[in-house]
């Protein structure tokens, strides 16, 4: 086998794609149709105006949104993986995602990790939580996180068990410099063996990206 | 435009030669009437459910929003039916036997029908958004089926039967003089033209509403 | 997706409402405070009814279902407020999500009933039950009204309704429960035979489970 082959095996058996993907809520609110295709590992950055329907392809390829129109395809090692299993091997992180409040941040991230299944719980959320930063943190009530650290307890369930793909929208809300500083590198040093898709309007964020989808230019509303 | 002008014109001689033209029943006498009113009503009333069970499953299966419009409006319109079958069966059970309710196997079915018809319509108007809407009143649709013959059959078991048998009984053999029995095929025919043609001029309203709405940028796509 | 993963992940959910219901303690609470208040305006009302099994019947299956109402939404309630869902759905199948938390409804049902239903028994002068028919009924009566109520406050969760939209959307879909349950719980204290009582509670929550598991994927698709 020669060296180039492997990478090419990896870029193949890794893909998204995205045929005509669209959605509608009430009263003309959504996403446009939508196609493209990214294949192999790699950061490509999601941009447009608020209301573009940013947050709803990720929700969509995350598994969570069925879309009205269209398809999107995960691709990992080879296998197109359904929707419904979509939280096997994708990391999703949303501002709209909240965690239980009565729990602390080590018990959250302990029953994310069992109740998916993962090989190796324990270790995985110990993981999860050094590379945000959140290791201290580990016996805090969830409720009583700063904005800042609740972002980093996001990132943290995203990133739970490595998953090969990654949908981060907006990743760098309420993080200060130096947690920003974490997540790029964090991110940077992701992007060479998963896909990492980070939908956001901050430059800082998305001027790294091998890869740019650009969604609409019509304001459609703001979904949430 | 003929046939609803056939529909008008058959329904009034439906009721005129109910009134006049069709003998009485000898047990009834002039109660016999009701005959022609109030089981068609609780035809109409069972078929609408049917039809309204039938279009959520189409919709699950299809995501036509078009179905969930038929299952909503049959709701509508079986309720009403159901009220006009309930309060006829109310008002015969007045003048034969003396009470206005009894709870008596029929009585209580179509109760409990009324009830169902009821819930449906509450969750339905809880709900704002279409598609959420649609997809809940499936569901909610699919168990009342489930529900519905339970009722029927669980309601028998516990009270005596004050329902009058000799000319219909449960397996369906009409026992009627030729008059009644054409009067009656008659209203049946023209009860169920009734509700149909109420349920497409509603359905088609709702169409053109959506229409508007969607303001020339529609998404739907058949299956997915 | 294989069983025992599947198994594993519904325990954790189970496990989960168990100690967020231990942690926040207002829902067990709150439905306990319910059953006793019912209990009492029934006993209140009608006194002791030592020799009206009938009347007897229907007080025990009116009071478990009005606890019933009031307290087995909360599974989904606490998930829409607290805006866990994403979080939730991130990490468990819709069909894991629903039979986790249809087992801690279940718990809770038992436990409201462990407490209930002696006192209940005691107030109103009840006879003695024969406690395999008593019981019988009881549990696969419970079992209906928990599967019942799992899945309406799984729907009703996602409206704008609340306490009484969810009662008056499950009350038809429990009332088949309601007349089976009353009247193998009359037939045990009149000494005659259960059998077709159980077997149509048996039935009927069979019926609702094979419905649920048909319909549960389409629950959370948003």
């Amino acid at each position: 086998m020669t060296p180039a082959a492997p990478q090419a095996a990896a870029a193949a058996a890794m893909r998204i794609e995205c045929r005509g993907v669209g959605h509608r809520y009430s009263a003309g609110r959504g996403l446009d149709p939508v196609s493209f295709t990214l294949t192999g590992p790699g950061l490509a950055a999601v941009t447009g105006p608020n209301g573009s329907g940013k947050s709803t392809l990720l929700r969509i390829l995350a598994g969570l949104l069925r879309p009205v129109a269209g398809d999107s395809v995960v691709s990992v090692s080879g296998r197109e993986v359904p929707a419904p299993e979509r939280r096997h091997v994708t990391g999703w992180l949303a501002p709209e995602l909240q965690f239980y409040g009565e729990f602390t941040v080590r018990e959250n991230l302990d029953f994310a990790a069992e109740a998916r299944g993962l090989a190796h719980g324990r270790e995985a959320v110990l993981n999860a939580a050094r590379a945000v930063g959140l290791s201290e943190r580990l016996g805090d009530r969830a409720a009583a996180l700063s904005s800042g650290l609740r972002q980093r307890l996001r990132l943290a369930f995203a990133i739970l068990g490595d998953p090969p793909v990654l949908l981060f929208d907006e990743p760098g809300s309420h993080l200060d410099e130096a947690a920003r500083e974490r997540l790029a590198a964090f991110i940077q040093e992701r992007r060479t063996s998963a896909r990492v898709l980070v939908a956001t309007n901050d430059s800082r964020e998305w001027s790294l990206a091998d890869e740019r989808i650009t969604l609409g230019t019509r304001d459609l509303g703001d979904p949430s | 435009m003929i046939l609803r002008g056939i529909l008008l014109l058959w329904i009034a001689a439906g009721i005129i030669l109910a009134f006049t033209w069709a003998p009485l029943v000898p047990v009834l006498q002039e109660t016999t009437r009701v005959l022609y009113f109030h089981i068609p009503s609780a035809w109409v009333t069972v078929l609408a459910l049917g039809w309204s069970m039938v279009a959520s499953v189409l919709y699950l299966y299809r995501r036509r929003l078009e179905y969930d419009d038929h299952a909503g409006t049959a709701a509508e319109l079986g309720l009403l039916f159901c009220i006009g079958a309930t309060v006829s069966g109310s008002l015969w059970a007045k003048a034969m036997w003396g009470s206005y309710w009894n709870w008596d196997p029929r009585e209580t079915s179509i109760f409990f029908l009324l009830l169902v018809y009821v819930a449906y319509l509450a969750l339905r108007g809880a709900i704002d958004e279409p598609r959420r809407r649609a997809r809940l009143a499936a569901i909610y649709s699919v168990a009342a089926f489930v529900a519905v013959p339970f009722l029927m059959f669980v309601v028998p078991r516990l009270y005596d039967t004050l329902h009058p048998d000799p000319i219909i009984n449960p397996r369906g053999k009409v026992d009627m003089d030729n008059r009644i029995r054409m009067v009656f095929t008659g209203m049946l025919l023209g009860f169920t033209g009734l509700f149909y043609w109420m349920l497409n001029l509603r359905v088609r309203v709702l169409r053109i509403e959506r229409r508007r709405e969607d303001q020339g940028r529609p998404m739907e796509v058949a299956g997915a | 997706m294989s069983a025992s993963r599947s198994a594993r992940a519904i325990w954790a959910i189970l496990r989960k409402e168990c100690r967020s219901e231990w942690r926040t303690r207002y829902g067990l609470n709150a439905a306990l405070l319910f059953a006793l208040t019912s209990l009492t305006a029934v006993s209140f009302a009608a006194g002791r009814l030592g020799d009206r099994s009938d009347l007897l019947a229907a007080f025990l299956w009116i009071v478990l279902l009005f606890a019933s109402l009031a307290s087995l939404s909360h599974t989904f309630v606490r998930e829409v407020e607290g805006q866990t869902l994403p979080m939730l759905r991130r990490v468990a199948s819709p069909t894991e999500i629903v039979a986790g938390k249809l087992l801690f409804n279940l718990l809770f049902l038992v436990v409201i009933e462990l407490l209930t239903i002696p006192l209940f028994l005691l107030l109103m002068a009840a006879p003695a039950p024969q406690w395999g028919a008593f019981l019988g009924v009881l549990g696969l009566g419970s079992l209906a009204l928990a599967l019942a109520s799992t899945l309406i406050g799984a729907l009703i969760a996602q409206t704008r309704g609340r306490g009484a939209l969810f009662a008056g959307v499950s009350f038809p879909l429990l009332l088949p429960v309601l007349a089976a349950a009353v009247n193998g719980t009359r037939a045990q204290w009149q000494n005659l035979p259960v059998a077709s009582e159980l077997r149509l509670l048996a039935a009927y929550g069979a019926a609702l489970l094979a419905v649920s598991v048909l319909l549960v994927d389409h629950l959370w698709e948003e």
